[in-house]
């Protein structure tokens, strides 16, 4: 009983490497570093690696429990715990994407108040936000990928703006390798893996995508493009600061903007941070996407109903994030949240999944 | 039966002569046969035909050579559209499309179309809008047969079909669609079709408004639909398998589906070497996008983002804004205004009325102002660039759409700096990313990415590379021409 989606509907399967790219890639990279930094020292940088790379063994484990039900997580859930229970089981995911889009607009709204306009208002950047975001998620999906990869494609010139940091780097600053122990470093791999998080809305996504075997490449080689860029930032980073330097900015990469000298240009910190706004945006609207879906599929409500509830839910609640303290205690609990569906719900259910077929059979 | 009918066909036919009558411009002549004595007479609009037709052609023949029969008056005359009716109801349709119609006193029932038009022709002349240096200089001109007999000099393939239709209710105007059969996805031509038949409007007087009613958004400023004025334009896109329609009576005709990047395209750089035209093209994205973001950068440095601007500049900045009482948005404001008022009011005036105008507009004003300080000059110099700018778009309408763009960006600089600048700009690029022309997406080749379609998009790659048609519109022959063998070296 898959609801039939209309061909003109789905989406190409390379355009798969830009949903997880840039779900991946968004305000958590503005200012990781210090806290890697923190438990695993100047070794963080494997820890960037060793985290990246778990996300293919549970990259793996998705499409392999997608292709068994060829359908999304609900499709799973109501095939390992039947139909009512399934529904259940996948309604607590709306509240994580409400979490997601939360966290993501009040983080780069603290940036913005932070870096450029300390009064600006919450509410009302965070209303046109979210009413370009509804305007995006009527367009339908092929919209929202498309603003994914615009997402991605637009903002891609920021990476030679690293390069400006060069004169002043110096990779010794890396050395000794290996002075921290095995668990300092996994410790900070599981800080790292909420950096990474959202290539779990490939789970929703999953019927969409036209050709869903030839996908498999492009999802794991998105997820591969992020670490790479992560640890690339991570070592420049490490290069450009000292340890003691790391820890007095919360926000690293804006930092190194700084050093971006033009003739035209003085802070180019400012520059980024608009354009920081193209790479949020995807993140806000698919997160809010995959909400609606599920609440679609679950209580079959109108998908667009569904977006409106979602926007109205995020709006009410934005205004009462209002220190550091509150907005730190959102990215954590969101953190944990998300480590617990991809780290241990996921291969959870792999396993359901292959017993049930076995079953089955 | 058959008798009441007829009685009441005769009684359509009298009905109709009485309106008729009303126009001063009807005539009804009846004139007799020598040989026969048999009366017979003229319905026409005077207006519409061509007399002559009737004095040389027809006229001579009727009143020497004898006849009896309806039948016989078509074996008699020199005239090569003749048509016999007993329809009174097709006689409204055809005397105002320019026949005349031929009546025998003897018999009651049926009648004779003669084909006599008066076309009104304007010689064809230079393109104006789209004009080129090198390259054809002829254009469209109103009438739609001349129009469709300079493609089909340019296309001599049984393969170009056209198709015609009557759209309007009370204009009843002629639009014909074009096509080379073989190349084009026949699905666009059914929604091309099912989208004019579909027309309700009264008058339709120019390929405009079939533009603003068959397009996919309505409630977009950009056009879905690309119109030119130019016959070779027309041919290159139909031989890549896209859809011509011409409407009768409109100097312009249209061409879908189009994609958002040939609105940039100038047909001139079809005729450049590859290297000039991509050049061409690349400039004119940057004009495009320098007249839409330079002015509300201006504002969004000078009222929010000082620190962005280096030492050096902001002096001069500062120098020329020291006396200026108004904050940067009223001031770009007022310039950019002034500047619409005087492209507008040049539009409107006779063009020698408007050469002063512009005079008067560009130095006086802007001297003036600066001078006045109401203005800082290095914004006028900005806002200069950037309407001089807007003018490089070679699609008028589109260069239209580009200057009300804009001011929701002055807003948004206005309300949040930088940040509002780059969030207007999502909302223009999700309102291009949701556009349609005739159900294919606007915005390719750019998304959906098709890197194949990239070689005629912001750039031009030359013809040897062009050999593939266009993958977005689905054509059934793929191919233009034979792929070139790349031989090796010393081959």
């Amino acid at each position: 009983m898959e609801p039939l989606i209309p061909e003109k509907a789905k989406i190409s399967p390379f355009l798969v490497f830009f949903l997880v790219h840039t779900m991946q890639f968004g305000i958590g990279i503005l200012g990781f570093q210090r806290l890697i930094a923190l438990t695993a020292g100047y070794d963080a940088w494997i820890s960037v690696i060793i985290a990246g790379l778990s996300i293919h063994v549970i990259l793996w484990m998705m499409y392999r429990i997608l292709d068994t039900v060829n359908g999304d997580i609900m499709s799973a859930n109501s095939y390992v715990f039947g139909k009512k229970v399934g529904r259940l089981i996948t309604l607590p995911y709306v509240l994580y994407f409400l979490c997601v889009a939360l966290t993501t607009l009040r983080t780069f709204i603290e940036v913005v108040q932070v870096w450029m306009f300390q009064d600006m208002s919450t509410f009302w950047y965070a209303f046109a936000f979210c009413v370009l975001a509804i305007y995006i998620i009527f367009g339908g999906f092929r919209i929202v990928t498309g603003i994914a990869f615009f997402g991605v494609v637009l903002p891609s010139y920021l990476i030679f703006t690293f390069f400006f940091t060069f004169p002043y780097a110096d990779l010794r600053n890396l050395l000794p390798v290996f002075d921290h122990s095995i668990k300092d470093l996994v410790k900070a791999a599981y800080q790292m893996s909420l950096t990474y998080l959202g290539y779990e809305v490939l789970l929703f996504f999953y019927p969409f995508i036209k050709d869903p075997q030839k996908s498999k490449k492009w999802a794991h080689f998105g997820v591969f493009f992020t670490t790479i860029l992560y640890t690339a930032i991570t070592i420049i980073t490490f290069s450009y600061f000292s340890e003691g330097q790391l820890q007095k900015n919360i926000w690293a990469t804006l930092t190194i903007w700084k050093v971006v000298e033009m003739p035209f240009v003085e802070r180019f910190e400012y520059i980024g941070i608009a354009n920081w706004n193209i790479v949020i945006l995807p993140n806000l609207c698919i997160a809010l996407w995959c909400g609606s879906r599920i609440l679609k599929r679950a209580v079959h409500l109108k998908q667009k109903y569904g977006v409106l509830l979602l926007t109205t839910i995020v709006l009410i609640t934005i205004n009462f994030f209002k220190t550091r303290e509150q907005i730190n205690t959102l990215i954590s609990y969101t953190g944990k949240i998300s480590f617990f569906l991809n780290y241990v719900y996921i291969p959870l259910l792999f396993i359901l999944v292959l017993i049930v077929k076995k079953v089955k059979k | 039966m058959g008798w009441f009918s007829k009685q009441d066909k005769v009684l359509e036919r009298e009905t109709l002569e009485k309106t008729l009558k009303r126009s001063n411009d009807f005539k009804k002549v009846s004139y007799i046969n020598e040989p026969t004595n048999k009366q017979f007479s003229f319905w026409f609009i005077s207006t519409l035909i061509d007399e002559n037709i009737l004095q040389e052609n027809v006229l001579p023949y009727l009143l020497e050579k004898p006849f009896e029969k309806i039948e016989d008056v078509k074996k008699i005359i020199a005239l090569a559209d003749v048509q016999i009716s007993n329809n009174p109801s097709e006689i409204e349709q055809k005397l105002f499309n320019g026949y005349a119609l031929l009546t025998l006193e003897s018999d009651s029932h049926h009648f004779v179309f003669l084909a006599a038009h008066k076309e009104l022709v304007r010689s064809i002349s230079p393109p104006e809008v789209e004009f080129s240096v090198i390259g054809p200089k002829e254009a469209f001109v109103e009438s739609i047969n001349q129009n469709v007999n300079l493609i089909r000099k340019r296309l001599p393939v049984k393969e170009l079909i056209v198709q015609e239709l009557i759209v309007g209710s009370l204009s009843k105007t002629k639009v014909s669609i074009l096509y080379l059969e073989g190349i084009v996805d026949p699905a666009n031509v059914k929604t091309v079709m099912e989208r004019l038949k579909n027309i309700k409007f009264d008058a339709i007087t120019d390929s405009s408004y079939i533009v603003q009613l068959i397009s996919d958004n309505k409630n977009s400023p950009f056009p879905q639909l690309l119109d030119t004025e130019r016959p070779d334009r027309v041919t290159a896109i139909l031989a890549e398998g896209k859809i011509a329609i011409f409407v009768d009576g409109s100097p312009h005709a249209l061409i879908t589906p189009t994609t958002l990047v040939e609105f940039f395209s100038s047909f001139e750089d079809y005729f450049l070497n590859w290297m000039l035209s991509s050049f061409f093209r690349l400039i004119r994205l940057f004009a495009v996008a320098f007249s839409i973001l330079v002015t509300p950068i201006y504002v969004a440095a000078l009222s929010y983002h000082y620190e962005l601007i280096p030492t050096d500049l902001m002096n001069t900045l500062v120098t020329s804004r020291r006396d200026i009482p108004l904050p940067p948005i009223l001031e770009a404001l007022f310039l950019e205004l002034t500047i619409e008022l005087l492209r507008e009011a040049g539009a409107r005036l006779p063009t020698k009325v408007g050469q002063t105008i512009g005079i008067v507009g560009g130095i006086v004003i802007g001297t003036a102002s600066v001078e006045a300080g109401l203005t800082s000059n290095v914004l006028l110099i900005i806002v200069a660039l950037a309407a001089l700018a807007s003018f490089t778009t070679p699609v008028y309408k589109m260069g239209n759409a580009i200057r009300l763009l804009r001011f929701p960006f002055l807003f948004f600089a206005e309300l949040w700096g930088l940040l509002g600048i780059v969030l207007c700009f999502c909302f223009l690029m999700t309102h291009l990313l949701r556009l349609t022309s005739l159900n294919r997406p606007f915005l390719e080749p750019l998304y959906p990415p098709r890197i194949t379609d990239l070689k005629d998009s912001l750039i031009r790659l030359p013809f040897s590379k062009q050999s593939l048609r266009p993958q977005t519109l689905r054509t059934k022959k793929p191919v233009r021409y034979p792929f070139n063998n790349k031989s090796d070296i010393d081959e």
